[in-house]
């Protein structure tokens, strides 16, 4: 190759590239269904526009993804349906800043953009063959959601599964329709609880934070694992109250939620010691935790 | 890895040829007292005089504001569309050792896991010339971290000045040699080993030597030692230090649009800003400037060797001489460092008279050689 051959190679190397693979391109997807799980939580039902590519998509039920509202910005939210659910992907979503204020805003046949699946997601190998302790938190419950979605449609491969959800009210206790759903399901156990103070009148569940609770269910440890999601305050005591019970720190599984913008373990943000959220995470057992500093 | 030799009388001449060569070549320029890089209008404005530039070089790969994405609003729906990278050849000329090894460090950061096609194709038509050092500044500890005024990291050629003969000059990569062979009637034959006597000559004036090299273990202990909160005391957290840091990378990623449409921008970041992790609950790991300082330091010398194999600093001095409060981090990462080794080489925690449980280890037992902690 002489000089002015490499120049024009050179100049035209933009073009001798093949097209760019954007890690930050979405994808766009089309809100075809919004369901109102309580005053401040939305689910939306996301249909990709793409075809193929919604066809081709799958998740390991913990992963997660950037949702964007175009003009407002990007949001990790847990993907909450099932799996099995091809061609489309929810999000729950609690009002809180600016890009879900301008989610809330919108309307069925809206355009927003997703980047997914990201994270690690739960680790179904420890599951299978055993029995499965769930314990969700408000909006914790989302990445749950995903997961006891998959455990239901893969139910031989699972033992016993007891789900507990808690909320402050009532009002605020999320997945009514799926909850109910789930309750009819064989060997399933289902127990709601509210914190005291958020009960009704004809309120027939539990009253009680999700960890105090947890300790009164007292779930046995053998060859049961526990899965809990939820805010950190509560996360931190259900920890405590799985310890109690037994459960060794490798069975304990829960997940972090640090504040993200690539997803993708460059931006340098959701970092706990060595450890990305996004990239290593966002799933991890309690014995991690340990190892970890106390960053989140 | 061949070397030549570029007569000092030649090397406007070389600079001039290049410029219009069809490349871009980037060069430091004055600007008031500092010299900056920037696009060569005439060769007459290259300066050589400069410790180091006002800025180091990431920001020809990585610039500090690029769309990631333009879209349009259409009806209900958007039309995405690629950003234009304007990708052109270019020849960065009189990059200091630690800057090119600076980009050493961003290619593992970019190319890792999700390659960041942004960083990468720039990288790719870029060929770096870098310039080794002959008098360092007070600031500088290039040797501190496992480098020399003179190393040749993340250079694909580097002139190396020797004296009133000019320059000695290796090529490191294609990309070298490809000016090399280009260039060749501007070269004479050179001697590799000639370079050995101006690395001794230039390190003997430096005197922040002591090794950080191996980074600093982690342990929980140094982690909640009280020694953060005194050292970051008077950080007014202004993120001065990641901006003219060659290796920091952190960026933000945000809207800016109008009624037609708009782009997705990623921005330079530091984790010395407050809003860096605080979630929209208002929930915020790092509340205080303690714990976002001590992030900075132990991402440089204990996170990123964990995940790369090296430290995350190339001993510029830059942030030393920046900072409006005189913190600085080879003094830091000394301190650090001695923590260190308080606690762990005896094993026995001085934090309120606990007793650590953790076996003892030697230095060399690092933070290099412990696995992650998740994986």
């Amino acid at each position: 190759m002489n000089e002015t051959h490499l120049v024009e190679y050179l100049s035209r190397a933009s073009e001798h590239f093949p097209a760019m693979n954007n890690i930050y391109r979405p994808q766009l997807m089309t809100v075809e269904h919004i369901r109102d799980e309580t005053p401040d939580v939305r689910t939306l039902r996301l249909a990709f526009q793409d075809k193929a590519v919604g066809e081709e998509f799958a998740f390991i039920p913990g992963q997660f993804g950037e949702y964007s509202v175009f003009g407002r910005g990007e949001c990790v939210f847990a993907i909450a349906s099932s799996p099995a659910d091809r061609g489309h992907v929810e999000c729950s979503f609690k009002l809180m800043g600016k890009v879900t204020t301008a989610l809330r805003d919108g309307e069925i046949g809206d355009t927003i953009g997703f980047r997914g699946p990201y994270g690690n997601g739960f680790p179904l190998d420890e599951l299978r063959g055993r029995n499965v302790f769930f314990a969700g938190g408000g909006i914790g419950m989302a990445a749950l959601r995903a997961l006891i979605e998959y455990c239901l449609h893969h139910r031989q491969e699972f033992r016993h599964i007891t789900i507990l959800n808690g909320a402050r009210s009532v009002a605020d206790l999320v997945y009514k329709e799926d909850m109910a759903r789930w309750a009819e399901q064989p060997d399933v156990e289902l127990v709601q609880t509210v914190d005291p103070g958020g009960e009704t009148d004809d309120w027939d569940g539990e009253v009680g934070f999700v960890p105090t609770i947890m300790e009164q269910m007292a779930p046995k440890p053998d060859d049961r694992v526990a899965i809990t999601c939820g805010p950190p305050i509560m996360i931190k005591f259900a920890l405590l109250a799985l310890e109690r019970l037994g459960f060794p720190p490798e069975r304990v599984i829960t997940t972090l939620e640090n504040k993200m913008k690539c997803g993708l373990g460059k931006c340098g943000r959701c970092n706990v010691g060595p450890v990305y959220v996004c990239r290593d995470g966002p799933v991890f057992t309690a014995a991690q935790l340990q190892n970890l500093p106390k960053d989140f | 890895m061949m070397c030549r030799m570029l007569h000092r009388d030649k090397l406007t001449a070389w600079l001039e040829e290049l410029s219009r060569s069809g490349r871009r070549l980037i060069a430091p320029q004055r600007e008031g007292n500092d010299a900056v890089f920037k696009p060569v209008e005439t060769v007459d404005d290259i300066t050589l005089d400069y410790v180091n530039t006002r800025w180091p070089v990431k920001e020809w790969l990585f610039p500090r504001s690029e769309p990631l994405l333009r879209y349009r609003y259409v009806g209900s729906s958007v039309e995405l569309e690629q950003p234009d990278l304007g990708l052109e050849p270019q020849v960065i000329f009189g990059v200091r050792p630690c800057d090119a090894a600076g980009l050493a460090i961003l290619d593992q950061v970019f190319i890792t896991d999700y390659e960041d096609e942004f960083y990468t194709r720039r990288r790719s038509v870029t060929t770096v010339v870098g310039l080794s050092c002959t008098e360092p500044a007070e600031s500088c500890f290039c040797t501190a971290v496992g480098l020399s005024p003179t190393s040749s990291e993340g250079s694909d050629m580097l002139l190396t000045p020797m004296g009133d003969d000019g320059y000695l000059v290796e090529t490191l990569t294609a990309k070298g040699k490809q000016l090399l062979w280009e260039y060749g009637h501007y070269f004479g034959a050179g001697e590799c080993g000639s370079k050995d006597l101006a690395t001794k000559a230039i390190e003997a004036k430096m005197s922040r030597g002591a090794t950080l090299a191996q980074g600093i273990g982690y342990s929980e202990e140094l982690f909640e030692h009280p020694i953060w909160a005194e050292l970051a005391r008077k950080c007014v957290g202004c993120g001065i230090c990641a901006y003219v840091c060659p290796t920091c990378h952190c960026f933000d990623i945000m809207d800016d649009a109008d009624a037609w449409g708009g782009i997705r921008c990623r921005n330079w970041d530091s984790c010395a800003f407050s809003l860096f992790t605080q979630h929209a609950s208002g929930h915020n790991p790092r509340p205080e400037q303690d714990g976002r300082y001590r992030q900075r330091v132990l991402h440089k010398f204990s996170y990123f060797p964990q995940n790369y194999g090296r430290v995350m600093c190339v001993g510029c001095g830059r942030c030393v001489t920046d900072c409006p409060v005189n913190l600085d981090i080879y003094a830091v990462a000394q301190a650090v460092l001695h923590i260190h080794d308080e606690l762990h080489i005896d094993g026995k925690s001085h934090i309120a008279g606990e007793e650590l449980h953790s076996e003892p280890h030697a230095r060399e037992h690092n933070s290099l050689t412990s696995s992650r902690a998740a994986s």
